[in-house]
């Protein structure tokens, strides 16, 4: 065994090469103060080992990014835990860079002849930030595309090159994200930074180690490497990992919330972008600083003086030739540190404050809920990608198209007000539309001519008012029973999901109240109910409230169906063959029928 | 005590090579800085393609029906709805955008495109009892009922982009749709 290792270190050399590095001389004795680079590269070594593991899984297209983030983040055991400790070790490595760059300006350490290993730290906290920017995106959730959109499209500011540096950085004539957004992306991520990373990490150990060999001209005091600079150093990359385990588990271990949280996909679609996107915490005091600007200035804030600000951090090494010049770099670095955190309290106190901001993450949390609900239905997710999920889902799209569309007439509110008001109400309240408890208030004398049903329309002064005020008024108990089961059995014609345990167990009662219509309350006096009665007084009743009933009604209401001629204001929203020339398309149509019936997915 | 002085291999060779010529190393080194060259600038040519590539021009589109528009002016929001080309891909009928439509007088409609002109995120409208204004959530610059910039330090560099709108038809609101560069003062199509 022993051969064999003196021949591979003859070999190799690199046995020796690791005596000599553990056994080199740290100048000044160990000290507590020289574990940064060490935890730094800690950090690095996390993120490189979780990060190929993600790479490994990660499918960078707009088709697959979010679901393949979702499949280990919900799927791959410990995906969650792999994804935490990634992006968690991120941000800690930023916050190290930051100490370790910050201790080299107070404590003089970066003047000569140490220029060049302050000048590295620097950079690699760019890197680090690099990194940061680009890996954000990959999630590929709401939150990721708009704050990334919104930073990538600060390019086209720059004079001359920035749209077309713009259409570089997402691979595509923009302006939104395309295809080749996400592997430019992430080549940048896994490829460049990374690489960009490792190389000035390298080049900074050997910046140090030359300024140790030019400063260390009387040796006496130096101890070496090994053991105790090295169990400083090993001691301090173990804090940092726990405090990496302690960020990433801040959340519990539940999957529902584990880890780090992932929104619901990315929408290109501009009408729907994510309007409570903010930048990453490192970046929220820039974005509260560039508040101060006028937008025709805005170049200022966010390239002119930043980049000024960093070339003038890279020069501080010369600036601190001078005492005053030391004491110059002290009072920059501590007031704009301090000025950046104070931003970036003053942009969250801001934000908590907005109503518009907090309603909007509410809405998106309860996306993400709900995609990750569809997702884990029995369909699960199709080839197309999640957002289908939410595109094609009524509970997600109806209340959108009904807000849109019908919201200017009818209203959508519950018992206790909530829900979508009417702009002008001028139309029935259609929520719980044809389950029972809306068809008792509609046969209800002291309802059907108020706001909620006929009260603002053309019918308030119609026969089915008259007849409901003149013939149901004033009833015996057992007559309001009857009243009811006529309810019921109408109400059973929409076959809502809601009701159907309900309408399974009621079959007698609806066979009776069916009869009821007919006589003694005389429904078919004017309205179609099956094979009694005949179209054209009144809305066919046969099938009322299905998803069939309720999309041709949508489509056209003055068809002999529904209210023919004496249709109120209502507008057609397809009544052509041609979907061009229709206000709604059928799917719409379609989602708000399922919408009102309240028929969408929800788990067992 | 180096082991490596020790093996024959590292002994000092006895010849010496003969002194090559300088032209010689020169144009070694040319033809290999030439070999990595073309290699370099074939995939910075290709890296930048996505620079050939346009924007689709503005056409007209049709957006919505007249009878969707409240008679008070109040602003609705309405997709864009046309064939996406996104690389390899052609989504038939996908919303490539989205627009704001106010309606002027019985049978006059301003559009508005919804992005931002400051950093291109979407506008929404706040409806308030005073008529409410047009808000963007990411810098909150905020507008009037006529993309008129409502603060003097607003973020946005210009008014809201307002776009070509023709009636067509008994009712059909067409708009002349297209992209404008964000975060200039001027408003320029996207290319």
């Amino acid at each position: 065994m022993k051969k064999l290792l003196a021949w591979f270190d003859h070999r190799s050399g690199l046995i020796e090469a690791g005596r000599q590095y553990l056994d080199r001389p740290v100048p000044g004795g160990p000290s507590w103060l020289r574990v940064w680079p060490s935890t730094i590269l800690f950090t690095f070594l996390v993120q490189a080992v979780t990060g190929f593991v993600l790479w490994s899984y990660y499918s960078p297209s707009d088709q697959s990014a979010w679901e393949s983030v979702y499949y280990i983040q919900h799927e791959v055991a410990g995906g969650w835990l792999l994804r935490a400790m990634h992006h968690w070790s991120a941000q800690v490595a930023l916050v190290l860079i930051g100490i370790y760059a910050l201790q080299m300006i107070l404590t003089g350490a970066y003047r000569a002849p140490r220029e060049m290993v302050f000048g590295s730290v620097v950079l690699l906290g760019g890197c680090a930030l690099g990194l940061l920017l680009t890996g954000d995106l990959l999630a590929w959730d709401q939150n990721s595309y708009a704050s990334t959109h919104v930073r990538v499209s600060f390019l086209k500011l720059l004079p001359w090159i920035g749209d077309d540096l713009f259409k570089i950085a997402i691979g595509g004539p923009g302006p939104g994200f395309g295809h080749l957004t996400l592997p430019r992306f992430l080549a940048l991520h896994v490829g460049l930074f990374t690489a960009a990373f490792a190389g000035l990490f390298l080049l900074h150990g050997l910046f140090r180690h030359r300024a140790d060999q030019l400063e260390t001209a009387t040796p006496e005091r130096s101890t070496s490497y090994w053991p105790s600079q090295a169990m400083r150093n090993n001691l301090a990359a173990f804090a940092v990992f726990a405090v990496i385990m302690l960020l990433s588990l801040q959340n519990g271990v539940n999957p529902e919330h584990a880890g780090v949280e992932l929104g619901s996909p990315a929408d290109l679609d501009p009408a729907n972008k994510y309007a409570a996107a903010r930048p990453e915490w490192a970046f929220l005091g820039l974005y509260e600083f560039a508040h101060l600007f006028p937008g025709s200035l805005s170049l200022l804030p966010i390239f002119v003086i930043p980049g000024l600000l960093f070339a003038l951090v890279l020069a501080m090494p010369w600036i601190a030739r001078t005492k005053p010049g030391h004491y110059f770099n002290v009072v920059l670095i501590l007031s704009l540190l301090a000025g950046l955190a104070l931003l970036s309290v003053h942009s969250i106190r801001k934000d908590l404050a907005n109503e518009e901001h907090q309603l909007a993450i509410v809405r998106e949390a309860d996306q993400a809920r709900r995609v990750r609900l569809l997702a884990l239905g029995a369909d699960g997710i199709p080839g197309d990608g999640a957002l289908s999920l939410l595109r094609n889902d009524p509970k997600t799209q109806g209340p959108k198209l009904f807000a849109q569309h019908c919201a200017s007439c009818h209203a959508h509110v519950d018992a206790e007000g909530r829900g979508i008001a009417a702009e002008d109400p001028s139309a029935p309240n259609l929520y719980g539309f044809a389950d029972r408890a809306w068809l008792v208030g509609l046969l209800d004398p002291e309802r059907i001519a108020t706001a909620e049903y006929f009260g603002n329309t053309a019918f308030r002064g119609g026969a089915m008012v008259d007849h409901v005020q003149d013939a149901l008024a004033d009833l015996f108990e057992d007559e309001k029973e009857e009243v009811e089961s006529l309810a019921i059995a109408l109400s059973a014609e929409a076959e809502l999901p809601a009701q159907r345990e309900a309408d399974a167990r009621d079959t007698a009662r609806i066979a009776e109240g069916k009869t009821f219509m007919v006589n003694p309350y005389g429904c078919t006096g004017c309205h179609k109910f099956h094979d009694k009665g005949r179209l054209g007084g009144a809305p066919d009743l046969t099938g009322y409230g299905s998803r069939e009933w309720t999309i041709g009604i949508i489509n056209d209401p003055a068809h002999p169906r529904f209210y023919g001629d004496d249709n109120d204001r209502m507008p057609a929203y397809a009544e052509s063959d041609d979907p061009a020339e229709n206000l709604l398309s059928a799917r719409d149509i379609g989602l708000l029928a399922d919408w009102l019936r309240g028929a969408w997915y929800e788990p067992e | 005590m180096d082991i490596h002085h020790d093996h024959p291999m590292t002994e000092t060779p006895t010849t010496t090579e003969p002194r090559r010529g300088f032209f010689a190393s020169l144009a070694a080194l040319a033809l290999a800085a030439f070999g990595l060259a073309v290699p370099a600038l074939t995939a910075v040519a290709a890296y930048v393609n996505p620079l050939r590539r346009k924007s689709a021009a503005g056409r007209f589109i049709r957006v919505a029906s007249l009878t969707a528009l409240p008679s008070d002016g109040t602003p609705r929001k309405f997709p864009v709805i046309a064939d996406r080309v996104d690389a390899w891909n052609r989504y038939p009928n996908e919303p490539i955008g989205a627009i704001f439509l106010c309606r002027t007088e019985s049978d006059a409609v301003e559009a508005y495109h919804v992005v931002c002109p400051h950093a291109g995120c979407s506008i929404v409208f706040q409806q308030s009892d005073d008529g409410g204004k047009f808000v963007c959530p990411c810098h909150v610059a905020s507008f009037d009922l006529q993309g008129k910039r409502l603060d003097k330090t607003s973020p946005s560099p210009r008014d809201m982009d307002t776009l070509e709108v023709e009636i067509r038809g008994k009712a059909e609101v067409w708009v002349r749709f297209e992209n404008y560069i964000t975060g200039i003062t001027d408003k320029i199509a996207e290319a």
